[in-house]
């Protein structure tokens, strides 16, 4: 069963004046256990359907089904909080809150779901080693490198228990070795904790890991090829 | 959310307030001492005023009204020696009863008369009164320039410096009184002046004449009857409930109670026209602060509007959000007010043990009316807490710019800012 499917997605950006078909009728599922990328030139959309996976944007036409759930007709309050119970991001910038450390960073989001003290203190602690920040949990963002950074957002994604983790270009910022640092923490994530991943991005360090790659040109699906098998899909 | 989730989330809420605030410290420290300035001047204006009021006050109601007086009721239309009322031990014991913060009872009697000596005559406000409840209620013997004052029983008189100035009487003399009492009877009498006193009021320093509250009921054919009963209390606050309590007990006996504004409402309404400057100027002082405190709020929603995108899209509400907001913007509101207060409130002690020292013609002007020659201070509680509620007013308003930003916060417009 897919985790995440979009059924005949499109998104037009200023209908009434210059109309921009970002997306055109996008149909493409994921599978738990995928470690995807989607790839394509800029303006391609790849953004834009990344953004619509994530209920961040309204589709002009189509559906998003998460864990098959609709999620296009939800309303703002409820869809926050079906993202939070459910979706992982991670951005280009990291967007930490600057003035919470790297395990308050972790353990906010697990608050925001209600978890007990003991609990948060846990996980938070397991998710920044497992991400090899074991020694920074009281650093603040800006004491930490640019992969340091990312890897703290990593496991924040991972802090709320998502279904699947959306990351927008995760090593655009990146140095070489903290960006292979960093994928190499998500593929391994992915194959021993079956951790979905979908990212969009250019960066061909990400690309040639991903095992399913899904490539975009003008709004629609150009391509879609597996390079491996889902890790227990 | 369970009890203790929900107590950790409010923490949790509490310190990304705190730390966001000092994000900026420059930012805040300025904005915190713009508050601090506003609500310190404002006190100050206030206190200055008010001091001098509650001196002017004070004055009017020790030595004319008291804080409540006890009239018949048609004394107000016609103050007339006919419309006294018998003060008898079980009206005493019915008006103790009315209320619990009645105090001591001053009795007065008073009627306009002539005085004069061997050869002049002026008008003069003749007052009877029980000397030592006077002296406990408004220190009527510390007025005391020359001689002493009468005991109860005595035929003597006690006079107010301008009159004797006027009428040329020195302690000893002999003072001469013409007049009407109660019903037409004549009341006319010589009095031995055993004292003299420096009214602090100028208009009854030029026309006093004290005499023994039963002296005088025998002057005026008035016996066992006053014009106008005090009610002393602990505090201003309490007149009207007093009054109430009173004029709800009393309704039959034909007695109604006023309050010191009530017979006096021109001075309310000088002291008010005169605060009304005061008020003018703090509201202005507001009125910029306000800006100042509008643009760091500006400043610290605009610049965090990525970060705001960023928290709505993985699983913030709005308005919890807009709580963490409300928390900076009131934290930055209460730091300024209370040190606002703090420092005018130093400033103010000192000025009360320390009194800026006037000099010149309004010195002198004041000294004559029987006050220091300094600059009062107000310590009224209200002038300390009412900067509270304008100050939370304001953040309340300013706290409007960055409610609206976040509830029409757009997710993917502010992750591109």
């Amino acid at each position: 069963m897919s985790i995440v499917k979009t059924s005949s997605l499109s998104k037009i950006y200023n209908p009434d004046t210059v109309p921009v078909h970002a997306l055109k009728d996008v149909s493409v599922s994921f599978e738990k256990g995928e470690f995807t990328t989607i790839v394509g030139p800029s303006g391609s959309g790849k953004t834009t359907l990344l953004n619509m996976l994530g209920g961040l944007d309204k589709p002009t036409s189509g559906t998003v089904e998460v864990d098959g759930n609709n999620i296009t007709g939800m309303k703002d309050s409820a869809l926050i909080d079906f993202r939070l119970q459910n979706i992982g991001f991670v951005f280009q910038h990291y967007n930490l809150i600057p003035v919470f450390t790297a395990l308050e960073n972790v353990s906010f989001i697990m608050l925001l779901r209600n978890r007990s003290k003991a609990e948060m203190d846990e996980r938070a602690k397991a998710l920044l080693e497992a991400v090899g920040l074991g020694d920074r949990f009281d650093a603040r963002p800006k004491q930490l490198s640019g992969g340091q950074q990312q890897r703290v957002a990593v496991a924040r994604a991972l802090a709320s228990g998502p279904k699947f983790i959306l990351a927008d270009e995760p090593t655009a910022n990146l140095d070489s070795a903290s960006a292979m640092n960093l994928l190499d923490i998500m593929e391994k994530m992915n194959r021993e904790q079956n951790i979905t991943f979908i990212f969009s991005t250019h960066d061909q360090r990400v690309i040639d890991r991903a095992r399913r790659v899904v490539t975009m040109v003008d709004g629609a699906i150009h391509s879609d090829e597996r390079v491996g098998e889902a890790v227990n899909g | 959310m369970t009890g203790q989730g929900l107590q950790l989330l409010k923490l949790m809420y509490l310190k990304l307030a705190w730390r966001n605030l000092w994000r900026n410290p420059k930012r805040s420290l300025i904005t915190i001492s713009a508050i601090v300035f506003a609500v310190f001047a404002a006190i100050l204006m206030q206190s200055l005023n008010r001091g001098s009021h509650e001196i002017m006050v004070d004055n009017m109601v020790r030595f004319h009204t008291g804080y409540v007086q006890l009239q018949d009721y048609r004394y107000d239309e016609e103050a007339s020696l006919d419309n006294a009322f018998l003060l008898d031990e079980a009206l005493l014991r019915e008006i103790r009863e009315a209320h619990p913060r009645i105090g001591t009872l001053i009795p007065r009697i008073e009627t306009f008369m002539l005085a004069g000596n061997d050869h002049a005559t002026r008008g003069a406000l003749v007052l009877g009164i029980e000397p030592e409840q006077e002296h406990a209620f408004n220190g009527l013997k510390d007025l005391l320039i020359e001689g002493r004052f009468f005991e109860q029983g005595e035929q003597m008189a006690v006079i107010s410096e301008g009159l004797a100035r006027r009428l040329q009487l020195r302690t000893g003399d002999t003072i001469l009184l013409l007049g009407q009492g109660r019903f037409g009877m004549s009341a006319n009498a010589l009095y031995e002046i055993s004292g003299i006193v420096q009214h602090p009021l100028r208009d009854l320093n030029n026309q006093m004449v004290y005499l023994p509250l039963a002296e005088a009921q025998f002057l005026l054919s008035a016996e066992e009857h006053v014009t106008a009963l005090l009610i002393e209390m602990d505090a201003d606050r309490h007149k009207d409930a007093v009054a109430a309590a009173l004029n709800s007990r009393l309704s039959e006996a034909d007695l109604i109670a006023y309050t010191w504004p009530e017979m006096i409402p021109e001075l309310l309404q000088l002291l008010e026209f005169d605060l009304a400057g005061a008020y003018f100027l703090g509201a202005v002082l507001y009125l910029v602060i306000g800006f100042g405190f509008f643009g760091t709020i500006l400043t610290m929603t605009l610049e965090r509007m990525r970060e705001f995108g960023m928290l709505l899209s993985v699983g913030m509400k709005r308005g919890r959000l807009a709580l963490v907001v409300f928390w900076e913007t009131l934290m930055l509101s209460i730091i300024g007010v209370l040190s606002g207060i703090g420092v005018s409130w130093l400033l103010l002690l000192y000025l009360h043990y320390n009194p800026i020292q006037l000099t010149g013609d309004v010195a002198e002007a004041i000294i004559e009316m029987g006050w220091e020659a300094v600059l009062p201070v107000s310590f009224a509680a209200d002038q300390f807490y009412m900067q509270g509620v304008i100050v939370f007013g304001i953040a309340m308003v300013v706290f409007l710019f960055p409610l609206i930003k976040i509830f029409r916060l757009n997710i993917l417009d502010a992750s591109r800012t």
